[in-house]
């Protein structure tokens, strides 16, 4: 055990630096440095003045000796002034975090419980016609714009109703909406692949020993089939993090809520390069931690993992 | 309020059966499934009559006003967007305001100003008892801070030098209430630049903080006519009436303290909720409302306001010629031509907007009407493109030396109708053989674009206090990536001659060669930023197309 957390560690970091260090690459791909680019988004400015800026900021060193200068810095967790308000990048995202935070966590919450709700609905419902309208509802959550489904809420409940403010005031409505939205989107890839796997599940002769045996259908999916289609839903929810950050970003533009959403619009538009440098990194780290903590969740789930793991080859994930 | 800046024009609800249906149609198309109803009803009475827009001043109340996205850099140099000027504006004042309807500047804090003959020294008799909302004296030696700031930078804050301050040596208190400002080289332009919002004077504790300190709003102390009281990070700014305002600038309606107990200041990125935002009375004043909004929203009895702006260039297409396909004028020329602008006024903007007659506003100083050669002539462009040896191929194309002559547009994407302009005008000069590949709107193109100079054009409009030279003059310019001597000529003729006719001289010249003669701005409408105001706000702008919040008031409180 002790091996495959090493092992998955290392791994995890080594992604991590990786990404890092890609940035910096594709930074360095840019047409001029981060300060010429900035300086030059709106209007002529004086070549000293650039010079002066670059200077500042490190951006005149060669370029080995930025990396291992922003490398250095980033171990000590400094990653850079915002070249917009001169703030720390790590102050900067840490003020705006914890609101998309909320909004994420709300909204992977409520996600999980609509996609166990559809699943549920679609497995256990009485008529067959029922369970495959039931069954098409993720794809349909899927394919409804995370942007257009908060518009067209915020028509309705704000401006037509007058029920909902167009800026959170801190009403449950207003953390509310947002977080079915965002939900919504966010449950369809989880509902799809537990609805696939729950039906596989189903098809194992094993659900027929059951059925023999007099199990009611709700102890049968709830006790049977779910625990064993868990695993592959599990992989998703560390994939989703990715359209989660994404979403919110948008669901917050849509919102008019603070968050990293706003952060990262305005770094882009403002074209703060340190800005952003730190949001694919903080991006970067979150998905690899998400999908290390899945990781480290599925041997609880499938000891089968850490058996293989054990005989030398690779992890086998749940297919 | 301002009795010198100009009632923004006013749309009544004159608006055709016809094109309310198109607006109709196209809220269906988007709405789907929601009813209309609300559209159509509420009271119809024309935005000229509300409430707001004549009748006595009422004190009192909070005005929440809806900028189009939240910002985090309120430094005064870097207030060259919108967003930050909009606010800035009630919370600095400056050395001097400018009055678009005497089309000069009239005195602010500066109760007087006078420049020596060549426009190298600068006198300004700094009014008296004005103090910024830390307490500090607004006086000479705060004056002098300021304007070393501005024209020398902060280096150890980081802060870089404003660009309309080019040539700035220094300033020294003269007696008691005196500043003496001497530039290297000569700029009669430098009067207009201490007027903008970019300007504005901050309490010298203020100029001590660092880059962070002079950037959060919530560390800034000016002597304007509202002060900050307390803000949520990227999502709200709330302002307090400064008690005891006494110094708006002369001429002003209401010289002292403002009408209002409050501003707050949300932020609505989404443009389609702008105009639904005034319509159900959620924020008093928007800005950013897109063209398609506008019937709607004044027939529903609330007010559409187009701030004009005075102190911008025109909205245009600017040109680089570093890929060759455009360096030849009769081509620039030819693609002015094959622009139908009264179509893409027709189209996709609405009367709030003015064709431009120049680079200049219509209401700017010095501005010459060049309309008549900016006027719509495909078989003229054709022309002047077979003269210039651009053949049209097969596939309708025009080429030469088996180059097409195929071009590129680039803009960010801050202007709600820019898109969709290039759209139209991409269909026009098909028309002409010429192929534009639109990128407007783009802003993740912009950032490769911006410093290329191959990519033929920039659409953009620009704050020009300093002239039109610090924008079209350095050889790094954004806006043409190319430094024309005849032109650069010009600008320093301009900057070194007296205010009025001399003055108005080279400018004039300055316009007929970057318009016409080398076409390297092809020009498109006059700035004008459209706002909504609610039927009972009372609201004014600046010649930057600022609300005027400290005149502002509300009708019902």
């Amino acid at each position: 055990m002790a091996r495959y957390l090493l092992h998955r560690f290392g791994q995890a970091l080594l992604v991590v630096w990786l990404a890092y260090t890609l940035i910096f690459l594709a930074v360095q791909l840019l047409p001029s440095d981060p300060v010429t680019i900035f300086l030059t988004s709106d209007s002529a400015v004086d070549q000293a003045a650039i010079d002066t800026m670059k200077a500042q900021y490190g951006y005149d060193q060669p370029l080995l000796l930025q990396y291992l200068s922003q490398l250095g810095a980033l171990l000590q967790g400094d990653v850079g002034y915002s070249l917009t308000s001169g703030e720390a990048v790590t102050e900067r995202i840490g003020g705006a975090i914890g609101s998309t935070l909320a909004l994420a966590a709300s909204a992977l919450a409520a996600a999980v419980v609509i996609a166990l709700a559809v699943v549920a609905a679609a497995t256990l419902a009485p008529s067959p016609v029922l369970r495959r309208a039931l069954a098409n509802l993720p794809p349909l959550f899927s394919a409804v714009p995370v942007f257009w489904l908060g518009l067209v809420l915020l028509e309705l409940l704000s401006i037509r109703l007058g029920v909902l403010s167009l800026f959170p005031d801190g009403s449950f409505l207003s953390l509310a909406v947002p977080v079915l939205v965002l939900a919504v989107h966010v449950s369809a890839p989880m509902a799809q692949v537990l609805l696939k796997s729950v039906e596989q599940v189903y098809r194992q002769p094993f659900i027929d020993v059951l059925r023999a045996k007099g199990a009611s259908p709700v102890w049968i999916f709830c006790r049977h089939a779910l625990q064993n289609a868990a695993g592959p839903a599990l992989s998703i929810l560390g994939i989703t993090v990715g359209t989660l950050f994404a979403g919110s970003v948008i669901t917050e533009t849509v919102f008019a809520r603070a968050g990293l959403g706003s952060v990262v619009l305005q770094a882009v538009t403002t074209q703060d390069v340190p800005l952003v440098q730190g949001l694919v990194l903080l991006t970067a780290t979150v998905f690899v931690a998400v999908n290390l903590l899945v990781d480290l969740l599925h041997p609880l789930l499938d000891p089968r993992i850490l058996k293989d793991a054990r005989q030398g080859s690779a992890p086998a994930l749940a297919s | 309020m301002l009795d010198s800046a100009r009632s923004p024009r006013i749309h009544a609800a004159r608006t055709s059966r016809a094109s309310r249906a198109s607006v109709r149609i196209s809220t269906l198309l988007v709405m789907g499934a929601l009813t209309l109803s609300a559209c159509a009803s509420g009271p119809q009475n024309a935005g000229g009559t509300s409430p707001a827009a004549s009748g006595e001043a009422v004190d009192g109340g909070t005005l929440v006003y809806a900028e189009v996205t939240p910002i985090n850099n309120w430094q005064t140099q870097a207030a060259r967007f919108y967003e930050k000027s909009n606010v800035l504006n009630s919370v600095l004042d400056r050395l001097a305001y400018f009055d678009p309807d005497k089309g000069e500047l009239v005195p602010w804090i500066a109760s007087a100003f006078s420049a020596n003959a060549d426009s190298t020294e600068f006198t300004f008799t700094i009014r008296p008892g004005v103090t910024f909302s830390d307490g500090a004296p607004l006086d000479a030696a705060a004056v002098k801070a300021n304007l070393d700031s501005f024209g020398l930078g902060v280096p150890a804050a980081q802060i870089q030098p404003n660009v309309d301050f080019a040539g700035y040596q220094s300033s020294e208190v003269i007696g008691t209430d005196q500043v003496l400002v001497t530039l290297g080289a000569p700029n009669s332009n430098f009067l207009r630049a201490t007027s903008s919002v970019t300007a504005g004077l901050v309490s010298p504790a203020t100029l001590q903080k660092d880059a962070a300190g002079q950037s959060a709003i919530s560390s800034i102390s000016g002597s304007g006519p509202f002060v900050y009281e307390s803000e949520k990070p990227d999502e709200e700014v709330v302002l307090a009436k400064r008690e005891g305002y006494a110094w708006a600038p002369e001429g002003a309606e209401n010289p002292g303290e403002a009408h209002l107990d409050k501003v707050v200041i949300k932020y609505l990125p989404e443009v389609a909720h702008r105009a639904g935002a005034v319509q159900s009375g959620q924020v008093d004043l928007v800005r950013g409302l897109q063209p398609v909004d506008e019937a709607a929203l004044a027939s529903s009895g609330n007010q559409v306001l187009a701030a004009d702006g005075v102190d911008l260039t025109a909205n245009m297409a600017a040109v680089r010629t570093g890929s060759g396909k455009l360096a030849d004028p009769a081509v620039r020329q030819a693609l002015q031509a094959g622009i139908d602008r009264q179509t893409i006024k027709d189209t996709v903007l609405s009367e709030s907007y003015t064709l431009a007659g120049s680079v200049l506003n219509h209401q700017a100083p010095g501005f010459v009407d060049l309309s008549a050669d900016l006027a719509y002539n495909p078989e003229k462009a054709r022309q002047l493109l077979d003269d210039a040896g651009w053949t049209e191929g097969s596939d309708g194309i025009r080429a030469k030396d088996g180059e097409k002559l195929e071009v590129t547009v680039t803009s960010s994407n801050n202007s709600v109708v820019i898109k969709p302009a290039f759209e139209l005008i991409e269909q026009q000069w098909r028309q002409i053989g010429v192929q534009l590949n639109n990128r407007a709107g783009d802003n993740t193109f912009l950032t490769t674009a911006m410093p290329d100079p191959k990519v033929e054009f920039f659409g953009t409009r620009q704050f020009i206090y300093g002239g039109l030279g610090p924008i079209f003059e350095p050889a790094n310019n954004t806006m043409t990536h190319t430094s024309d001597p005849d032109l650069n000529a010009l600008f320093a003729a301009e900057r070194a001659a007296a205010p009025g006719p001399e003055r108005d001289k080279f400018l004039a010249a300055e316009q007929q060669a970057l318009v016409v003669d080398k076409a390297l701005s092809l020009v498109l409408w006059d700035e004008v930023q459209v706002y909504g105001a609610h039927r009972n706000t009372h609201i004014e702008f600046t010649s930057g197309t600022a609300p005027i919040f400290q005149g502002a008031w509300k009708a019902d409180g």
